[in-house]
Formats: structure tokens, C-alpha cells, sequence
């Protein structure tokens, strides 16, 4: 639960009065253009910083008074982790596993599964030094992970990673949550978050625009749905039929296409197929362009509706 | 897990961090150097002047390496020990585990200050070893742990100050060159007032930090008449001139300085952020 947090960085308000709760098992997308104050969020949430004002509870506790506690369920792997170069992937998970107070017959099976689940079984002995951007993110995850963690934060965790991987790390993270851990994902991939996020919070000059369920923001931050609709020909007598039906708002001609903003948020192609075969319209393809994330975030960004 | 092996953590880290620069490395190798060349130069073209001290030579050693090269081991230990996590951004990995803010600055000061004793033990087994060798045996060697001691606990002032402002500045290179800056300054002001006649001149030295950090060492082998006078001051007083005085006055001073040191680094430690890669 993060509650009223304020953060100053000298005269610059970073944060203003952001307050949000996470439940367990949700998987929140946290989302924001660069400098909305993202990553200053999650950097209070682990006692990183330190809030001028408000505070912040991960289950029940406050990491800044009681890191011990608060963060032995919390896992996090950080924006563009920069990781001690000298070690090797292993030492370093090693290293992580102690601090989280693992036994060494506990720590050696768990790096050797954490290394496969990433990817980077080949490159567990090698120096983190010799890692690429991606496989540097693909440890950063193995990291979180080490402690078997209830709460995994994670800071924009598929940057830098090719397309196969960014698929391979949003399964894992959804199969995480469905085990009951609870996932916190800064991103700018929207279709990502969409894809894998129960809840959304929306963040813009260190303020929180929205947060709640995903459903919800698509509901409130997002215009028509549009059915896109190619005909052989078009004509005026199929324009006014489809006008004239309840579930239209209007109708836009675009050459030999139809771009018809729908009144409800709800799939009407039956109704518009049906009145443009009535009117001898000959259909070359129906298209229904439902709201996405990206809509809503944007037009949460312009300052809603 | 408790405290105390969370703190083993961060100086076991702290160990491997410092290992892993080749710098360490080759201040070690300097080390074992600086203490077997002035065996070599003494024994061959000083050996009529030592007829007096040839059966403690080893204490003459340790004084030497003391003097000038733990006390700049300190400093680079120290100088990059808070502030290097900083510069690299890898603060963040560490602090945002289960662990307080005062265990961390315990482990990491732990763990530079036992590099450094090992760095030092380094040292005086060389010196032990070769002053065997080149000057046959040698006297008192029962105090050898109490002496290796005294120096290491004499280099506190010179840690101590360097880790805050290491942590102060979060800056490997302007902890060391302040530590330097101060070290020097110190040094060579405390040098001149050698030479000025008066107890307040004398009380205003021995106030320095340098007088405290160099003079303990070669007081307690002068209490103990482990060396003369003169040698002692020679070998433990570097480049320029610390005047012997009161061990316990000198034992107090390190441990004013480095309760002021360690206490301003944990003020600013734990009221202040976890900065992000410094620029």
C-alpha cells in the first residue's frame, strides 16, 4: 500500500501524494511517461528513498523502518540493472540467496533452476562482465526471484530483450501470479501490460491519473469502439441504412471503407453485415477495433475525459 | 538469519569487491616490496651503523611500512569502499535486500578495515622473515601481535576519515584525494611544529591527525625499549618528523577521531537517499 508519498528531488515535486494499494495476486501495471516518477515510486516503495512525506506498507510493514522484514518477500529487479561485474552469474545469485538467508543445500539447486528458467544456463560460470544487455535483465529477474518472493517489483523488466524473450518473461510473469505472488511491472509496453495485467495505476507529473482494474480504465478512458468495414462499392444507400441503425453513431467514408463509431462497447458486426447485404453491398472484410491500453493511456496522459 | 551474518555477507562481499581490482593486488605485491627493499639497502651499505639494533630489525620494519604505506592503503581502501557502489549503480541491488542501512555500513567498514589488517599482516611477516634472514636472529618477537595490532589500530583515523568521505561525497577519486589532502597537510604541518619550541605548539600537534595515527606505534616500541629512541623515530616517523608522546594519549585521540568519523558517516548514511549511477 503506498499512501499520500511525496518526494522532493531539491525544488523538483517527483511525487504528489501518490497513494495506491496492491492485493495479493494482482498483477499491476504501473505506467507513466519518462520522468512521471515511475521509478522514484518503486525506489520509495523499497526504502531506496526516502519520502518527505507519506509512506509505504508492504504487507503491513514499512520497508523504511523494517527492511529486514519488509524485503524478505519482496523481490526486485531494477531499471537497466547494473550488476557487479566480477562476479559470475552463479556467485552472484549465491551472494543474493545468502542475504535472503537461504542454506547453501538450498541455494545451489534454486540458482541452478533459476539460471535455466532465464535462460542463462550456459553462462552461469561466466563473468557478468561478458553478458549482453538482455542476458544482464534476464539475471536481473533470476535475482528477483531468489528469495521465492510474495511480491515481485519490477522496473521496466523486458527492456533490452529480443521478442522470444519478452514472450518467454510475460508468461512467466503471469504464471507467477497465478501461484498468488503478487507482481508490480513498470513498463512502456502498454500491449504487454494489457496482455498480462489485472490491475493498472497511471502515473503523470508524479501524480496517480488513475488505478484500478484494467477493465476499468479501458472503460473510462476510452472513446468508441469502431467497426471498419470494406466494400466492393460504396453507396449512399448503404451509408443511410447503416446510419439509420440504433447501435451506429455515425458513419465515415474513406474511399471503398466504412469507419463506424459504435454508440455502446459492444460487437454490433452482425447488424452492420447484415444491413449492408440488405442494401446489395457486397462485403470484402469487417473489421471491429475494440479500446486498447494504449487509447485509454494516452488520452489519460491528455488529462482524461 | 540474524545481524551478525548479514553483516558477514556485506564484508565477505566486501572482500571480493576489493580482490577483484587489480589494484589491491598490486598494492599488496608493493607491499611485501616496500618491506623486503630497505632489508636489502640496509644490509648492504648500512651494516657498520646497525651494530645496535641488528637483533630488532624487524620492528624497524614494521615501523617503516607503517609509517607511510598502511596509512595510503587505508586511505585507497576506504576512498572506494561506499562510494564505489554509488559510481557503479550497484548500491541499489544491495539495499533493496532484507538488511538495515547500519549493517551495511557495518559490513563494509568491517570488511575494508580486515582487507587492510591482512594487507598489514602481509607486511609484518615479511618484515619478520626477512629480517631473520638478513640480520640472523632477532629479539622480542613475542611482541609481534602486539605490535601488528597497534598498527592496525592506528590506521582508524586515516579509515575512518576516508569511508565518510567516501560516503559523504559518493566519489572513489575525491574521498581519496581528500583523504590525501588532509593526510598531507596533517603531515607536514605536524612535521614543523617538530621544530617549534612550546608546549602549545607541542599540544596543537598532538592534536593532528597524523601525530596520533603515527606516533602510536613507534611510543608503545619506545615504552617497550624495543628500539632506541632515535630509530624508532626514524623508522615510524615516514618522510617527515612525528615527535614520540603518551601511547595513551595517542590511543584516545585515534579513538575520538574515528567515533567522530564513523558517527557522521552513519548520520549522512542513514538520513539520506540510495543515489542512483553517479553522472
Amino acid at each position: 500500500m503506498v499512501s499520500s508519498l511525496t518526494k522532493y528531488y531539491g525544488e523538483f515535486k517527483a511525487l504528489d501524494s501518490v497513494s495506491f494499494t496492491v492485493d495479493k495476486g494482482w498483477v499491476y501495471g504501473y505506467l507513466g511517461p519518462n520522468g512521471a516518477g515511475k521509478t522514484t515510486t518503486i525506489r520509495t516503495m523499497l526504502g531506496l528513498l526516502k519520502p518527505d512525506q507519506g509512506e509505504v506498507q508492504i504487507a503491513s510493514v514499512n520497508p523504511s523502518k523494517d527492511p529486514v522484514n519488509a524485503l524478505q518477500i519482496v523481490g526486485y529487479a531494477p531499471e537497466l540493472p547494473i550488476l557487479q561485474a566480477f562476479f559470475t552469474g552463479e556467485q552472484l545469485l549465491d551472494l543474493m540467496g545468502k542475504m535472503f538467508g537461504l542454506s547453501m543445500q538450498e541455494r545451489v539447486p534454486k540458482i541452478k533452476k533459476l539460471l535455466e528458467l532465464v535462460g542463462l544456463q550456459d553462462w552461469g560460470d561466466k563473468k557478468i562482465g561478458k553478458y549482453s544487455k538482455g542476458m544482464i535483465q534476464r539475471l536481473s529477474v533470476a535475482l528477483a526471484l531468489i528469495g521465492d518472493p510474495m511480491v515481485l517489483i519490477m522496473d521496466e523488466p523486458t527492456i533490452g530483450m529480443d521478442p522470444e524473450a519478452t514472450a518467454h518473461f510475460r508468461n512467466l510473469f503471469a504464471n507467477l501470479s497465478k501461484e498468488g505472488k503478487t507482481v508490480f511491472i513498470s513498463s512502456h509496453l502498454l500491449d504487454e501490460v494489457q496482455r498480462i495485467c489485472t490491475h493498472v495505476g497511471m502515473i503523470n507529473k508524479g501524480r496517480i491519473v488513475f488505478s484500478g482494474p484494467i477493465s476499468q480504465v479501458l472503460e473510462a478512458f476510452t472513446e468508441k469502439w469502431i467497426v471498419e468495414a470494406e466494400l466492393e462499392k460504396v453507396t449512399e444507400e448503404v451509408v443511410s441504412a447503416l446510419k439509420s441503425l440504433d447501435c451506429v453513431e455515425d458513419v465515415k467514408v474513406d474511399g471503398n471503407k466504412l469507419m463506424i463509431p459504435l454508440k455502446e462497447k459492444k460487437d454490433s458486426r452482425g447488424e452492420i453485415s447484415t444491413e449492408i447485404f440488405n442494401h446489395k453491398g457486397v462485403l470484402l472484410s469487417l473489421n471491429l477495433h475494440k479500446a486498447t491500453l494504449e487509447d485509454a493511456y494516452l488520452r489519460a496522459m491528455k488529462g482524461g475525459i | 538469519m540474524n545481524a551478525l551474518q548479514r553483516i558477514a555477507v556485506i564484508l565477505w562481499y566486501e572482500w571480493r569487491r576489493a580482490l577483484a581490482k587489480k589494484w589491491v593486488i598490486v598494492l599488496i605485491v608493493l607491499a611485501i616490496l616496500f618491506e623486503a627493499l630497505p632489508f636489502l639497502i640496509l644490509s648492504q651499505n648500512m651494516a657498520g651503523i646497525l651494530t645496535d639494533v641488528r637483533e630488532t630489525m624487524w620492528v624497524a620494519g614494521v615501523l617503516s611500512s607503517q609509517s607511510l604505506f598502511i596509512q595510503i592503503m587505508a586511505i585507497q581502501i576506504a576512498g572506494s569502499s561506499m562510494s564505489e557502489e554509488y559510481e557503479q549503480g550497484t548500491a541499489d541491488i544491495l539495499l533493496s535486500k532484507p538488511i538495515t542501512r547500519v549493517e551495511y555500513l557495518v559490513g563494509k567498514f568491517l570488511g575494508g578495515f580486515l582487507l587492510l589488517s591482512l594487507v598489514e599482516a602481509v607486511t609484518t611477516i615479511t618484515g619478520l622473515v626477512l629480517s631473520f634472514v638478513v640480520f640472523g636472529a632477532q629479539r622480542n618477537i613475542q611482541f609481534v601481535p602486539l605490535i601488528f595490532v597497534t598498527v592496525v589500530y592506528a590506521t582508524l583515523v586515516f579509515y575512518s576519515l576516508t569511508f565518510m568521505f567516501s560516503e559523504v561525497f559518493r566519489r572513489s577519486n575525491l574521498a581519496m584525494f581528500a583523504g590525501f589532502g588532509v593526510f598531507l597537510v596533517s603531515y607536514f604541518v605536524g612535521s614543523y611544529m617538530f621544530f617549534l619550541q612550546g608546549q602549545f605548539y607541542k599540544d596543537i600537534s598532538q592534536l593532528l591527525p597524523t601525530w596520533s595515527a603515527m606516533s602510536l606505534p613507534m611510543s608503545l616500541v619506545i615504552d617497550l625499549n624495543l628500539l632506541p629512541s632515535g630509530w624508532a623515530a626514524f623508522a615510524g616517523g615516514g618522510l617527515g618528523f612525528t615527535a614520540p608522546g603518551d601511547v595513551r594519549l595517542a590511543a584516545t585521540i585515534i579513538v575520538v577521531y574515528t567515533v567522530i568519523f564513523v558517527a557522521l558517516t552513519y548520520l549522512r548514511f542513514v538520513r539520506s537517499d540510495v543515489t542512483k549511477k553517479a553522472a
